[in-house]
């Protein structure tokens, strides 16, 4: 509306920036000089050492681990909306108002709860002895090695995402004209078609963004792999841990971790441009 | 919405994707469910067949001081945060519903980014951070690195509220003589009043479930779900059950009040 | 902390009233303001009920603990904290070291501890001296061997660590995430009479061992994940820990047990320091007097959370008298074959940085391996 900054703009306008910029930007700058400082007995001095950035980008296992973890997120922010998409599906355009919105509802509940109680009941699930194995067992199949494997780390990533996935799916399906659906129909365009080419299309923003959410999730996420992976293979959250463990290499975590964040923010771009670029075609 | 009588529709979907739904719920509740069931049973590490049912582990918890401290020092911290959060993310909201200005785009990606950066990073860059400051170890800290978190959460409630505001309320109030303050007591604020609270019942209960940040920067006040990673990585107890379901409860409390004081009052125009 | 229904009917007992008292905020509160408060940064456990409600009682303290996992976590807390914020530190013996060059703990005054009560082993013991003056004092340690399902294993097949290599428990083997002791029981078994303590060769050939054993490993896990994977049968062997774990395991039910095999095993060793510049270093002394004293060091042996042996003569000989089967399941008698005979024999070797390597050149090696 109005351009000149008047103090009555400003005073709602600058409380959040001056907060950010003082304690989420100085911080991540501060990790940018904490990359290059240099430890010594157990102490971390300030320095402009380039060394930390040599020895991690120069290390194999780090490279390894940077492969898994962006495997390892990417598939499961797609099995997330792959999985995601019928339910949600369902839920925008199928129920009636009311059940949509205790289902909207419930799936807000896992949102807010404690997700580390939530692995740690997984285990119960998944290890050898568990009640999967012990139903496979009745049907005289098994056991099977869950626990402690990659799979079983994806199911920890899907109890974080899974959820947040689905809800926002559902926002964006809901928002999809219902009158081109009937167009469709009345095209007799098949049910798949009409799925794949005109709902799918209409919500992709939507679609692309909670897949996104669902990657960002996964990235950083260090309780899956620890506790339902076992701490193999390993991923960069579990690598920053343990690069710490050698007399306070945090600069050399600082380094995985902007690496981490550098990944992050490329994959973002590419799929906000993705889903954008999509929208308008 | 009346179910329509489309040929279209083939009652066979219809029901497997009210199945695949159930079958979903069914996933995210799972966990859930089983840490309520252990959290009264008797074994301490859960194990399938289960022992027998037990209070014990409750009993356990309630009469662990530390634990009080750790409640205590949890909503001490959702409180703030919550009220902090809440304050700046309304601020930032109108700003963006009200101004268009150079740098927005910018200032807009700063203020709903925080949540994106994994929880490890960010808390290992607070702590380092905040040591410099000679504020980490505190409540404070904890506080402050939950509203860095918290602000876009609630920054995205009001917003949406703002935008189901009819434009023209707040000029025809200016018109009407209203000064801008005074359009923002008698007009804006009570529109968003809903979102308002709705934002601040959210923001509280994420701060009471965040563990990773707050486990860097806590120090020695560590809240309730930092205590639970605690017993997590060193003794294994079923308390993390009783916690988990006592927070469970807690969240759950907040966000069902937030869904009734969003559907009461404030979704009435927009459901029509 | 413990579940067997003793300790449980004992708590109830104790703590029915004091549960409901506790539950009323304000009355709690009351009760904390006349408490001094003792910050200490420990290992879980260490100030729980069991543990420290008789000194709280007496001297009207009132323990904050900060509990870490690992001696690099304990480090990095104490680095970015203020100098003071820790009263009390308990730290594996090769950190402590490490605590003193960074200037984190005091000097303290060896007349203050009665050290003529310790085994003689443990009066001069390495980890807490340096140029003769004193910083810690060692409480508890333990012995670390091959931890191992008692169902699935015999005590004849565990006496080697090269049953990790077993085909039997293939994909069974789990690590307790710390490269220091699994490299070190690998050492042990490739013959290093000093395992920390190895040239270039037997080093290249510790790392060629352990690469071999990597196809067995079922997982890496930290305390808390060590304990449920042992306990369900997650995990038939595991390496790196011992009688710290499978105690607990077996009060608690499971089929567990640790063997120190014949190449010997390796020990950990917990020490108390003072933090520098703690305004309560007098009531942290006492502290350290209470819990090196016979009294204090059986309830350091019996330690809900873990239990260890003690160093402390006179512990030995209450712990007898209050709590004979637990003496005996430790080996803290005057049996021949006790603990103390075990180190006396020389099949016990420290737990230590290693000597002729950088910490980070094993610790980077345990990352690849741990990434193979």
């Amino acid at each position: 509306m109005r351009n000149r900054p008047t103090a009555y703009g400003l005073t709602f306008a600058l409380p959040l920036l001056v907060w950010q910029v003082v304690f989420f930007v100085l911080p991540l700058a501060f990790l940018v000089a904490l990359s290059f400082f240099t430890v010594r007995n157990f102490r971390v001095l300030p320095d402009l050492n380039p060394g930390n950035w040599g020895v991690i980008l120069w290390r194999q296992v780090f490279w390894q681990a940077y492969g898994v973890t962006w495997l390892l997120s990417a598939t499961g922010s797609l099995i997330a909306s792959v999985l995601a998409f019928p339910c949600a599906f369902g839920i925008a355009l199928k129920l009636s108002a009311n059940s949509r919105r205790w289902a909207v509802f419930l799936m807000v509940i896992p949102f807010f709860t404690s997700y580390l109680v939530r692995a740690y009941a997984w285990q119960v699930f998944l290890s050898d002895t568990g009640i999967i194995n012990g139903l496979l067992a009745w049907t005289g199949l098994g056991p099977y090695a869950l626990l402690n494997t990659p799979g079983a780390i994806l199911v920890g990533y899907l109890t974080l995402s899974l959820p947040l996935v689905i809800l926002l799916q559902v926002f964006s399906l809901t928002y999809v004209d219902r009158s081109l659906i009937e167009a469709a129909h009345n095209l007799r365009a098949g049910r798949l078609r009409t799925v794949f080419e005109v709902i799918i299309p209409s919500a992709r923003v939507g679609l692309v963004i909670a897949a996104l959410f669902a990657f960002i999730l996964c990235f950083g996420d260090f309780v899956s792999p620890v506790y339902l992976g076992g701490g193999h293979p390993t991923t960069l959250s579990i690598l920053i841990t343990d690069t710490t463990k050698s007399g306070q290499q945090w600069p050399r975590a600082a380094v995985i971790a902007l690496m981490m964040i550098g990944t992050l923010l490329a994959t973002a771009f590419a799929a906000v441009h993705f889903a954008y670029r999509g929208a308008r075609r | 919405m009346s179910p329509n009588r489309d040929p279209n529709r083939s009652a066979l979907i219809d029901t497997a994707l009210r199945v695949w739904i159930i079958l979903c719920f069914v996933f995210v509740f799972a966990p859930i469910a089983a840490s309520f069931v252990f959290s009264f049973n008797s074994d301490r590490f859960p194990t399938i067949p289960l022992g027998h049912f037990t209070t014990d582990w409750y009993r356990l918890v309630v009469a662990d001081p530390l634990v009080w401290s750790g409640l205590w020092n949890t909503l001490k911290v959702a409180g703030a945060v919550g009220v902090l959060a809440t304050v700046l993310g309304f601020g930032a909201a109108y700003t963006d519903h009200r101004h268009d200005f150079f740098g927005k785009q910018a200032y807009l990606a700063l203020a709903l980014l925080p949540p994106t950066i994994p929880a490890v990073i960010l808390g290992l860059a607070m702590l380092a951070y905040l040591s410099r400051l000679t504020l980490s170890g505190s409540a404070v800290s904890v506080i402050i690195a939950h509203v860095v978190i918290c602000a876009p959460f609630a920054m995205a409630l009001i917003r949406l509220r703002l935008s189901q505001m009819d434009a023209a309320l707040e000029p025809a109030a200016w018109n009407l003589g209203a000064t801008e303050w005074g359009a923002m007591r008698h007009v804006i604020l009570p529109f968003c009043a809903p979102a308002i609270l709705a934002a601040l019942f959210i923001t509280m209960a994420v701060s009471s479930d965040e563990f990773a940040v707050a486990w860097f920067v806590s120090g020695l006040n560590e809240t309730l779900p930092v205590k639970v990673l605690g017993f997590l990585q060193g003794q294994v107890s079923p308390r993390i059950n009783v916690i988990g379901s006592f927070v469970f409860v807690v969240s759950i409390g907040l966000v069902i009040a937030a869904q009734l004081l969003m559907a009461g009052r404030g979704a009435r125009p927009y459901e029509e | 902390m413990t579940d067997t229904r003793f300790h449980l009917a004992r708590r109830r007992l104790l703590q029915g009233a004091a549960s409901l008292v506790l539950a009323a905020p304000m009355l709690n509160r009351a009760w904390a303001q006349e408490a001094t408060t003792l910050n200490m940064l420990a290992w879980y456990g260490h100030a729980e009920p069991d543990v420290v409600a008789e000194f709280e009682a007496a001297n009207n303290v009132k323990f904050v603990p900060k509990y870490y996992s690992g001696g690099d976590n304990m480090v990095g807390l104490i680095s970015q904290s203020p100098p003071g914020t820790y009263d009390l530190i308990l730290s594996d013996a090769e950190y402590v070291q490490g605590l003193n060059e960074a200037g984190y703990i005091e000097e303290l005054t060896p007349e203050d501890y009665n050290f003529a009560d310790y085994f003689p082993e443990f009066q001069k013991f390495p980890g807490n001296w340096k140029d003769g003056k004193l910083f810690s004092v060692v409480t508890r340690f333990g012995f670390l061997g091959v931890a191992y399902n008692t169902e699935a294993l015999t005590e004849k097949e565990v006496d080697t660590y090269a049953v990790y290599w077993s085909d039997k428990i293939k994909g069974k083997v789990g690590h307790y995430d710390w490269h220091l002791p699994n490299l070190g029981q690998i050492s042990l078994l490739n013959g290093n009479a000093s395992p920390y303590d190895i040239d270039a060769a037997a080093w290249t050939s510790v790392m060629d061992k352990a690469r071999s054993l990597r196809p067995q490993i079922g997982g890496f896990f930290d305390y808390g994940g060590t304990f449920s994977s042992l306990k369900d049968g997650q995990m038939l062997a595991m390496a790196g820990i011992g009688d710290w774990i499978t105690g607990v395991l077996q009060k608690n039910g499971a089929k567990v047990a640790s063997h120190i095999p014949q190449e010997g095993g390796l020990q950990w060793s917990e020490c108390f320091c003072i933090g520098k510049g703690s305004p309560k270093a007098d009531l942290a002394k006492k502290w350290i007097q209470y819990i090196t004293s016979a009294k204090g060091q059986v309830k350091s042996a019996e330690m809900a959370a873990y239990p260890a042996l003690i160093p402390n003569r006179k512990g030995w000989d209450l712990l007898g008298q209050v709590d004979p089967a637990e003496a005996k399941r430790q080996g803290m008698t005057k049996d021949a074959g006790n603990a103390m005979d075990l180190i006396r024999s020389g099949r016990i070797k420290f737990r230590q940085w290693p000597v002729q390597q950088d910490l980070g050149t094993w610790n980077d090696f345990w990352s690849d391996y741990k990434g193979a």
